[in-house]
Parts: C-alpha cells; structure tokens; sequence
C-alpha cells in the first residue's frame, strides 16, 4: 500500500510541475529498442489489457504483474495460474471455438508449448530482446525460454548423512547399491506416467546420460515412490517420511528452503538438467500487442531481475545478477548445466509409439528389469 | 393444461442441461481426435485401447473393491448412528445431528491431506503411538485403508436416508416390542431395522455408486503405492500419450455411466419399496424414546470415537501444518511453531476475492440452486408419469462424470453452445456447474422435504377449486419453506468446499477458494495450502453454527 501511495504522490507531483515521470518515460520506449516499438505501446494501451495463461502460480508472478503495471500503467494484466494440462486444454478449446483466450501462454511443459507453435497456434514475433536470450531458448520467433530452472535434488538434512548427500547421478546409483536397506521405499520423483514434466525428466536423462537407465533399476529395485506434485515430495522429504527427491525444479526447491532450513538441494555435477518455461504469444490473441508488450518485458532485464530475485524462477539472461541465475547456476556446476533446447526435438516425446515404448521400458525399469 | 407446460419446460431444461455435456463426452469417445478439430474421424480405436489397457482393468478392480469396502463401512454404522439419534435418550442428541454431518461438508484433498499429517508414516499421532509400542500398526496408504477412510467419511449419506425413513415411520411397533420386554438392541434389528431395510439398500446404492467418483481420497493416498482408481487413472490418461487424448477421457466415463445405470436402477426399485411404508407416515404424536440405560454412555463413545477418526483426526492435522514450519521424524514441535502461513496469505494475490467468491457462490448461488431443484421436484411431485424415471435418472448421471471431466465437458458446452458463451467468464458458468453436479443431492433434499407434505392438505386445496399451480404456490411451497432454508444452508456448504468441477471455468476475477488450493498444491507451496484449507474449514464450521443456532433441522 504505501508503495502505491508513493507513487501516487509522485505522480501528482509531476503533474503539478509540468514535469514527465520517469515511469512515462521508459513506458514509451525501453532503452535499447528500436524507435517504432512506441506504435506497439500505443496499439496496446488501446488494447488495454493483456490475458495470460500461466502455469507459474499467481503468489510467484505477482511481483513481475505489479511491476509490468508500473511500467506500463495504461495494460492490466489478467492473469490465470492453470496446470499444464488444463492450460493446453482449455487454449486449443477456446481457440478452436473462435471465443476469447489467453493473448499468452507461458507454461512450463516445454513439449506442449512447441506443439502449440508447431500447430499454428503461435504468433511469430521479432522480440527486441532476441539478441540477449541464448540461442537454445528461441524456437523459430514463436516459442521462447523466459527462465532457467536447474533440475535438482532434495534431501532432508536432518535424516539424511552428509556423507551420504549424492553429488552427481552416478553417486546415487552408487548410493542406491551401497544402503540399500536404509532408503528402500525413502526415494521419491515424479511419475512419468502421470505427469508430463516426470516425462520429459527421465527422457532427457536418457538423452543425456549413458547410464540412465541403471539409476532407474535401482529406483525400482529401492521400490521408488512416484508422485504428480512437488509440493506433494517435497512436503514429504522434509517430513522424514521420504529422504531423498530426485528431479525437483530448483526453483520450487529454492523457495521451500528459505521457509524450511531443512530441506537441502544438490544441483548434480555431472550433469544438471535445465528446463525453461515457454512463453508463446498466441495467433489468434486479441490483445497482440499487449501481448508482445507482456512477452518482452518478462524477457527484458527488468522482468528477469524480478523473476531472479522475488519470484525466483532462476533468469536466463547472462547479464542478471543473484542467486536464482543462470550466472550463479554456472557458479556452481561451471559448465556441467544441460539446457533443453526448445526446438522441434521436443514433439518426439509427444509421439505415441514412442512414448508407449518408453514408458513399457520404464515399466520394467520400476520392477528393477 | 397450463401446469402440463411448465412440467415439460422445467424437464426439458433440466435434461438439457445435464445431457448436453454427457452427449458431448459420448460423442467424443467414437472420435480419433478433439471434436472441434477441423479434421476427425469417427473411430473406435480408443474403445480398444482402453479396452486392452491392464491399468484400466486393475482400476476398474479396485474401484470395485473400494466401493465395496467403503459400502460395508459406512451403511451398518450409519444405520447404527440413525437408530441411536432418532429413536433413543442418547445424551446430546439434538447438538450431535450436524455434527454427524460434518464430514459431507469437507473437501476430501484437505481431509486427505491431514490424515497423511497425522497418521502418515511419520505423521503426529504416528510417531506418538511408536514412542510407545515401537512400531506404527498401521499403513494409511494401503487399498484397505482408502476404503475405510472413504467408509468412515460416508457414514453422513446413509445416516441422512435412514434417519429420515425412522423419522417417517411410527413408533407404535417399537413401542409394543418394548412393552413386551425387548431390550433396545432387540427392537433396533427386530423391528425398526427390517421396516427401514429399503432406505438403507437404497443409501447402500448411493454409497457405492459415489465409490466410482472418490478422487482427492484416492489421489492422496493412494499416490505412495501407485494404488490408481477410475478416477486417478483418468486423471493418468490426461498425460500418458503427452497430449491430452479426450476420446480415451471419454471412454472411462463411457464405461462409469454403464456401471452407473444399472444401479440407478436398483435404486429407483428399491425407493419404490420403500414406499410401500408411506401409509405409516404422518403420525404426529411425539413418541416416547427407546431407554438405552446403560448402553447411553458406551454408545454416546462409540460416536465420539467414529467422529474422531473421520473428522478431528483430519482437520488437526491439517491445522497443525498451517502453523509449522515443518513437521515430522526428528521435528521438535514446539521449536517450529509459525504464522508466517497466515501472513503469507494476507500478501496472496486475489485472497479477498477469492474467499468473497467462494462466499457468494455458497450463499446467493446456493439460493439459486435450490430455487432450480425446487422447481424440478414440483415439477414431478406426485406426479404418476413415466417422466418421472426419466428424471429420476437425469437427475444421478451427472455424477457419473468424474469431477475433471465433468469441467472439461461443460467448458466445452460454454465454449461451443453460443448463446450462453458470453456467461463462461463470470461466476454464472461456475454457478451452473456446481448446480448440475450435485443435482442429484439437492433434489434428494427438496423431494424429502416436499414428500413430507401430507397429501390430504394439497387434495384439500384442490377440492374447494384450486389449479394445479395455485396448489403449488399456495400450500406445497409454503409449507416446505423451512425445508428450503435448510437445503440452502446445505447446499452452501457443498458449494463452498467444491473445487475440481470449476477447474476450466475460472479465470481472473471469478477464483474461488477451492481453485487457489488446486494451483498451489501442484506447484508445492503446501503452506499456504493447509493455512487456505483451515480457513475454508474455519467459514464451513462457521456456516453449520449458523445451521444449528437457528435451529435448522439439518435433516432431509
């Protein structure tokens, strides 16, 4: 409240004095963008809202919508948090019915974002910001990487031995082998069954690594516990009732550690998978312009500083600074960081054959074949 | 003739209503791909998928198992709990009737979610019993504990339609039994219990049949075994082949709905039965109760200890949660203590709108609601038509449809039935989906109330030259009006705890509680979830004060 007020009071302040605020300013142009941009902020400010479909829940997105209201007083944002499942859903069937849908779907499901574009869905946008995204997070002008999410695990400190702690993937095979008896039935991760995320996990894994496979065995061999939520693990690791969660997003993890000192994370030093959530202007958006106003600003520096650093999502962006960055990840694991590309490689998960065949050989793999 | 048209009409926009999106699903099962795709092609390759599928088989078993299991818990003690509260001195009796229902009117993921905080593994009262014994005894995530779980929390169902058949029945032969010498339990099996016999079969039905749309149980608990029902598999389908495949959606609920009508129509058989007991309602003279001397303790603490289990064991857990940090092996409670939760909250965005939303939804929609079932169940009062099967089972079909299907199918009916799309975004769509979906309870609870109306009064009005509509008006309606209140205030808090069949219609401004936990659940901030639920709780509790200071007679 008393940040509105102060800026209120500014405002007035520079209506009195004939003097243009600064938040007028930079709401015509960012620095850096090219002169015509203000023709999309007009157009916009007649649009006058934006609509986003979001997977991120709104408690994290809050900083960024109040923010992007600051910079751009004449758009509000309406913002849904759906999971991915229902926000894919729900955008195919408004858009398929012609009635009103999100001007921006951002979402973590990376496969169903690209699918989305590779359907047409997608509008193509030249971002200004294009040139400051890494190469991997731009899929043909239409689907773009807006965070940098380290995939880790989560252990409980108080229960779990520091010595036991597995710092890469090969130490929790070795681990698995060495105490079987201690963490049977104390493992947890996502079920790739159930959840899409659990999915593209265990797949890049395989893509990524030689052994994947032997770790999955040993998974079912400890007889692994699989859920569909991470607040479902996470809650449970730190209770005890489970000791270890495997293939947690760093970000969830990240802000349940500042609550719960108990809960320690290991970013993997052989390799550390990076995923992105995949934000998309949609083609049959009403609101386009609102909507690349909206898609710039979270991928500006301005948003990433606020998606490092209150929403803790992790930043994509090189030139942004604490502790949820792509910077401070490469601190960490230097150059062992695995981004998936977001690229037409994804839809490969999305095809039934394969995915039935894959899922059959997890299958085994939980049965400890 | 005019009160033949308002017949057809009510009827017709009710079947409409509750059919529209079932045919949609029905339709969609024989499709290859989206119905609203530019291409498809009628197919029945997801019938054979399905249909070959061990995962849906297995589910489909333990649905049955489960709904077995939870019918053998819930009906004898309900019909136990009914005996006990109308026909006998138990102490506490007028106090204990909402208290009883208390468990209908709690979101089953909160209920789940705080048995896990308290009898999980490494849950509160977990890790007290093994300080003593050494050794949890024990495993709440088993097949047999979801059952009972489920059981324990149905009892409310059969204990509602027994009370109100003892209710409607005369005491003049359990008094003659008592006469004669029987003691209290002899009259219960001996002569009350056979004359309620088909209002039991009948709630056992009911039981059974809400067996097969069981999700947040379920979901909770059965998540650590991979124990999977109809209802989770559904919710499996969503992601096994990447994209959501409706048409396999629909199948499932294809295959529910033929499970479904073969038991509704068990039930209408068995309702007919029990009609047969009619001639004996209307007594109004206040019988004397059955003495229970000194079962009247022992029985007061078997309720106790059922309600205990089902409702304070749950709802502690989950309060506790909302004010610790952590919890669990090795956690000092007192060292964890917070209200960083509930300060949380306050900063959430929307949190004002969303507990106004749920407030409104519960209060002037729950209005609306029972003004509709009203106007259905006059529309069929004692009315001798085949019409009435047809309502009848229009009335249960909706809750074949398990909760995430049934909000994808009426998403798709606002989307693709243009005259009401431009309701979608506001509360109206939300409204309308909440009324379909517990259809089948609110008209349970008008129909009860109206067939409590003595013929005679309504026969009389038509004597001295009153239309058909004008009786309706000016004697059925009157006279069931406290019946009303008393189905609102229920509906209000079914309205309040309901979360899953909004699920696609919601959007920014129309959030309603229920949602706000769905979102917050998957992304892990559990909370904030357990702070929301016991608040969601906090306003159900305040709502049933509300019910029994007024003096609402919570029966149907």
């Amino acid at each position: 409240m008393v940040r509105f007020t102060t800026a209120a009071l500014a405002a007035a302040l520079a209506v009195a004095f004939g003097i243009p605020s600064v938040t007028q300013v930079q709401a015509q142009v960012p620095q850096g963008y090219p002169a015509d941009y203000s023709k999309i902020v007009d157009a916009a400010k007649k649009e006058g809202k934006v609509v986003v479909y979001s997977t991120t829940d709104s408690a994290s997105a809050n900083a960024l919508i109040q923010d992007f209201r600051k910079l751009y007083p004449g758009v509000t944002v309406e913002y849904s948090d759906l999971n991915s499942t229902e926000l894919y859903n729900r955008f195919i069937a408004e858009a398929a019915s012609g009635s009103g849908t999100g001007d921006v779907t951002w979402s973590s499901a990376m496969d169903l974002q690209v699918k989305l574009a590779a359907d047409g869905y997608a509008l193509t946008y030249d971002s200004p910001e294009i040139p400051s995204l890494p190469k991997w997070a731009v899929f043909k002008n239409q689907a773009f990487g807006t965070t940098y999410e380290p995939i880790t695990f989560v252990y409980n400190k108080r229960l779990v031995p520091a010595e036991d702690v597995p710092q890469s993937h090969a130490d929790f095979v070795k681990l698995l082998n060495a105490k079987p008896d201690f963490y049977k039935g104390k493992i947890t991760a996502y079920d790739p069954e159930r959840s899409g995320v659990g999915y593209l996990f265990v797949n890049q894994d395989v893509a990524n690594w030689p052994q994947a496979w032997d770790l999955f065995k040993a998974f079912g061999k400890e007889s692994i516990k699989l859920y569909t939520s991470a607040g479902a693990m996470m809650e449970r690791v730190t209770s005890g009732e489970h000791l270890v969660a495997y293939g947690i997003f760093g970000s969830y993890a990240l802000s349940r550690s500042h609550k719960d000192p108990n809960l320690g994370i290991v970013m993997p030093k052989d390799y550390t998978l990076v995923t992105s959530r995949v934000a998309s202007i949609s083609s049959k958006a009403k609101n386009p312009n609102a909507a690349k106003l909206f898609l710039d600003y979270i991928l500006s520096k301005r948003g990433q500083e606020i998606i490092a650093n209150k929403a803790e999502l992790y930043s994509l962006r090189s030139d942004v600074t604490g502790e949820a960055t792509l910077k401070k990840v490469e601190e960490l694991i230097g150059d062992k960081a695995r981004p998936v590309p977001i690229n037409a490689d994804l839809l490969e998960a999305l095809n039934q054959t394969k995915r039935l065949a894959f899922l059959k050989k997890w299958q085994a793999a939980m049965k400890g074949q | 003739m005019r009160f033949g048209w308002y017949r057809f009409l009510v009827i017709a926009v009710a079947a409409v209503a509750v059919l529209a999106p079932l045919v949609l699903v029905f339709y969609q099962s024989f499709l290859d791909a989206p119905f609203f795709q530019p291409v498809t092609h009628f197919s029945l390759e997801a019938y054979s998928f399905i249909l070959s599928e061990s995962d849906f088989w297995d589910a489909f078993v333990t649905t049955l198992l489960i709904g077995a299991g939870m019918t053998a818990i819930a009906v004898p003690l309900g019909a136990i709990l009914a005996f006990l509260i109308v026909r006998t001195d138990l102490p506490g009796r007028s106090w204990l009737e909402p208290v009883i229902l208390v468990p209908i009117f709690v979101s089953a993921i909160v209920l789940a979610f705080g048995y896990v905080v308290a009898l999980g593994p490494v849950g509160i009262f977990s890790i007290m019993v093994k300080s003593w014994i050494g050794v949890v005894p024990w495993n709440i995530y088993s097949l047999a504990s979801i059952a009972i779980v489920a059981g324990l929390m149905h009892v409310p169902h059969v204990y509602l339609y027994t009370a109100a058949a003892l209710r409607g029945l005369g005491t003049d032969l359990e008094e003659a039994a008592r006469v004669i010498g029987a003691n209290p339990w002899r009259v219960a099996i001996h002569v009350s219990l056979p004359m309620v016999m088909p209002a039991i079969l009948f709630a056992a039905v009911l039981v059974f049949f809400l067996g097969f749309e069981l999700f947040g149980i379920p979901l909770v608990l059965g998540d650590p075994q991979g124990i999977l029902v109809l209802s989770t598999y559904l919710y499996k389908l969503t992601n096994l082949l990447g994209v959501p495949s409706y048409q396999l959606m629909a199948v499932v609920v294809v295959a529910i709905v033929v499970v479904t009508l073969p038991l509704i129509y068990l039930q209408r058989r068995l309702l007919r039965q029990s009609q047969r007991y009619v001639s004996m309602r209307g007594k109004g003279q206040r019988a004397a109760p059955l003495r229970l001397g000194n079962w009247r303790w022992p029985a007061f603490a078997f309720i106790a200890l059922w309600f205990f289990v089902t409702v304070v064991l749950p709802i502690a857990g989950i309060t506790l949660r909302s004010f610790v940090v952590t919890w669990g092996e090795g956690v000092k409670l007192t060292e964890v203590l917070t209200l960083d939760h509930y300060r949380a909250l306050l900063n959430f965005p929307n949190i004002e709108r969303g507990i106004l939303n749920t407030l409104a939804i519960g209060t002037i929609g729950g209005a609306f609601a029972v003004v509709g079932y009203t106007l259905v169940a006059l529309a069929i009062h004692r009315w001798n038509s085949g019409w009435v099967r047809f309502v009848d089972y229009i009335v249960m079909l909706p809750r074949a449809m398990p909760g995430i299907v049934a909000g994808l199918a009426l998403l798709w009916v606002f989307l693709f039935f243009k005259p009401i799309s431009p309701l979608r975004a506001t509360l109206v769509s939300l409204w309308l989906a909440y009324t379909i979906v517990w259809f089948a309870y609110g008209m349970r609870l008008i129909s009860g109330t109206l067939l409590q109306v003595a013929p005679e009064l309504e026969e009389a009005a038509r004597t001295v030259g009153a239309s058909e509509a004008r009786v309706m008006r000016d004697v059925s309606v009157p006279l069931i009006r406290y019946g009303m209140i008393a189905s609102w205030l229920l509906i209000f808090l079914i309205f309040v705890r309901e979360y899953s069949t909004g699920i696609y219609l919601l959007g920014p401004g129309t959030e309603v509680i229920g949602s706000l936990l769905v979102s917050l659940w998957g992304t892990g901030d559990v909370d904030l979830v357990s702070a929301l639920s016991v608040i969601n709780v906090a306003m159900i509790g305040i709502g049933l004060a509300i019910a029994v200071r007024l003096g609402v007679r919570l029966h149907a």
